[in-house]
């Protein structure tokens, strides 16, 4: 006897489910406006130390150290396309995990693993808003702190732009892959504040990688994001690359194929032991 | 045969019996503690990796010839950028810490439901509150001893200082730091969602107190706000004390504004703590999460 199922999964199908899911988490977001306020002051109120502590180094505004690392002086507009990079690495890498894990709090995870959308699907809807809204406290963020601080891109913000969307896909892999950690272990937040505070440092988000003590620039060179985070800056602020940017695209572009196809064999690896124990509920 | 009409309470408060109270709060506090072994780690990572970033970044911007390093060195005459950096960020996540531990301690009491039986037993109420501080102290104790350690071992930061005068800092700013920490758990009971206040007050400190640089380097309107709060003079009594060998005669112009506010906060931090206990009661919001 054939199995029947009364869903007709098709393309269409699945564009509804995502653009539900969106809806539903855009509504959420607004309900809770401080949330937008703290967005886009919190990386600033970060950022404010550097920028003092970057005068104590420098003459006559100048950060001539600095410069000798990345052959660009303005350390503001270095560190700043660091935090808005930072804000969606962190949206893509983190937020997949941590919608499940709000899931699986509010008790709708069992429910929502029920429809017949693709669980893939299912992640990358999660992140459609909040991609969105990143985008937005971003561009408010990089104006005020333009005003504050002064931000001065001298390069195409197009190709940097382009530069930065395989690094971002290829981070849906890693976000996939953590998403089932998350599915697995049932606790979220010591692992993404470590390891974000690790990523990023060892990335160079505030600072040039070369900069690193010698031991630890092999660690940072493996990660791709290093590379994406100096390519794009190569583009718009023209700073001294790792390696020339062409080479750096392709790499960035290999990681995100790697990527996505390694991280969706995790998730699934796991979801299926996570079903398999019965413990898709638990929290 | 008369029948008294005054209510009686088989409760006989007195000060015996509020410190047994403030004990028994301080044994729970720390019995939860030692339940949740993750403290462990965050005892070792934490105070490394939050000024870490920092240190890095200034790492970078002394460059390859450490030529931007003989300008911090002008600018604040401190020759160990690490060690700076260090006691400034270390000040901050104290603030944090208590900020989220004893900041939150009655909400998270009224979380879990607990918050009104306890009002209900005749006790000091102001118990429940101090008796969160005690733990506190000795996990922040830990952690200021281990950030020492580990930057001691892993960056050769060493102390120039009387460890007597830095302890001297410390205990001087217990009062500010926990006074405010009783302020702000009061008005949480309150407002209840107040994650948002967090970010406030530290972001204040990060912006205003010097933690990686001289307040000097501020605007002057910024130096004038930076005097109002006590962690400024905290960070900077804590550097005299830790590498310029300062002794109580130097340090007297960071003590005594410190221990100023620390009157301020901790009367302050009570007398909300009265308000939002009568207010509580009488709007019996203390149940409502």
């Amino acid at each position: 006897m054939e199995l029947t199922t009364l869903s007709q999964p098709s393309l269409r199908t699945q564009l509804r489910a995502l653009f539900v899911i969106a809806r539903k988490d855009w509504k959420v977001f607004w309900r809770y406006p401080l949330n937008a306020v703290s967005n886009v002051f919190q990386p600033i109120i970060w950022i404010t130390p550097v920028y003092f502590m970057g005068k104590a180094f420098s003459t006559d505004g100048q950060a001539l150290g600095f410069a000798a690392y990345t052959g660009s002086g303005d350390y503001m507009s270095y560190i700043l396309i660091g935090t808005v990079l930072t804000n969606f690495i962190m949206t893509v890498f983190w937020g997949m995990g941590y919608a499940l894990k709000n899931d699986m709090d509010s008790g709708v995870l069992e429910s929502n693993w029920l429809a017949p959308v693709s669980r893939l699907l299912i992640l990358i809807g999660r992140t459609l808003t909040s991609m969105l809204t990143t985008t937005i406290t971003s561009i408010v963020m990089l104006v005020i702190a333009g005003a504050l601080f002064g931000f001065k891109p001298t390069g195409s913000t197009f190709a940097a732009i382009l530069t930065a969307i395989p690094m971002l896909v290829g981070l849906y892999g890693f976000g996939f892959a953590f998403a089932g950690i998350v599915l697995l272990m049932r606790e979220a937040n010591t692992m993404v504040d470590v390891g974000s505070f690790l990523v990023q440092g060892f990335s160079g988000t505030n600072f040039p990688v070369r900069s690193l003590p010698y031991w630890l620039i092999p660690i940072s060179l493996m990660l791709p994001l290093t590379y994406g985070l100096d390519a794009v800056r190569g583009l718009l602020l023209k700073t001294n690359t790792l390696l020339p940017i062409p080479v750096e695209v392709v790499i960035l572009i290999a990681f995100m194929f790697v990527m996505l196809w390694i991280g969706a064999q995790i998730f699934y690896r796991i979801e299926r032991r996570v079903r398999t124990l019965g413990t898709l509920g638990q929290h | 045969m008369e029948t008294s009409l005054i209510p009686r309470s088989l409760g006989q408060p007195g000060l015996l019996s509020d410190i047994r109270a403030f004990l028994a709060v301080v044994r729970r506090e720390w019995t939860i503690f030692t339940r949740y072994p993750s403290w462990i780690i965050a005892l070792f990572i934490w105070p490394l990796i939050f000024p870490m970033m920092y240190i890095l970044t200034a790492r970078a911007l002394s460059g390859p010839d450490e030529s931007g390093l003989a300008v911090f060195i002008a600018t604040t005459g401190a020759t160990d950028y690490i060690g700076y950096i260090i006691v400034g960020t270390t000040v901050w996540m104290w603030q944090n810490i208590v900020l989220w531990d004893v900041g939150f301690a009655l909400r998270n009491e009224q979380m879990r439901g607990t918050l009104e039986s306890n009002w209900l037993s005749p006790t000091w109420r102001f118990s429940y509150l101090l008796g969160q501080t005690g733990p506190q102290i000795v996990s922040m104790a830990m952690f200021i001893g281990v950030t020492a350690l580990e930057f001691g071992i892993l960056f050769g930061v060493r102390l120039n200082g009387n460890p007597w005068m830095i302890g001297l800092m410390m205990l001087a700013a217990i009062p500010a730091i926990y006074g405010l920490g009783f302020a702000f758990a009061s008005l949480v009971i309150t407002v209840k969602e107040a994650n948002t206040f967090v970010f406030l007050i530290r972001g204040m400190v990060m912006i205003f107190c010097g933690i990686t640089f001289p307040v000097a380097i501020l605007p002057a309107w910024m130096q004038s706000f930076a005097k109002w709060l006590p962690q400024t003079y905290l960070i900077h009594g804590m550097r005299a004390a830790a590498f310029s060998n300062a002794g109580v005669n130097e340090l007297l112009p960071d003590l005594i504004p410190l221990l100023s506010f620390g009157g301020f906060w901790l009367i302050v931090g009570y007398f909300t703590f009265l308000w939002m206990e009568r207010r509580a009661r009488k709007t019996g919001a203390i149940g409502q999460y």
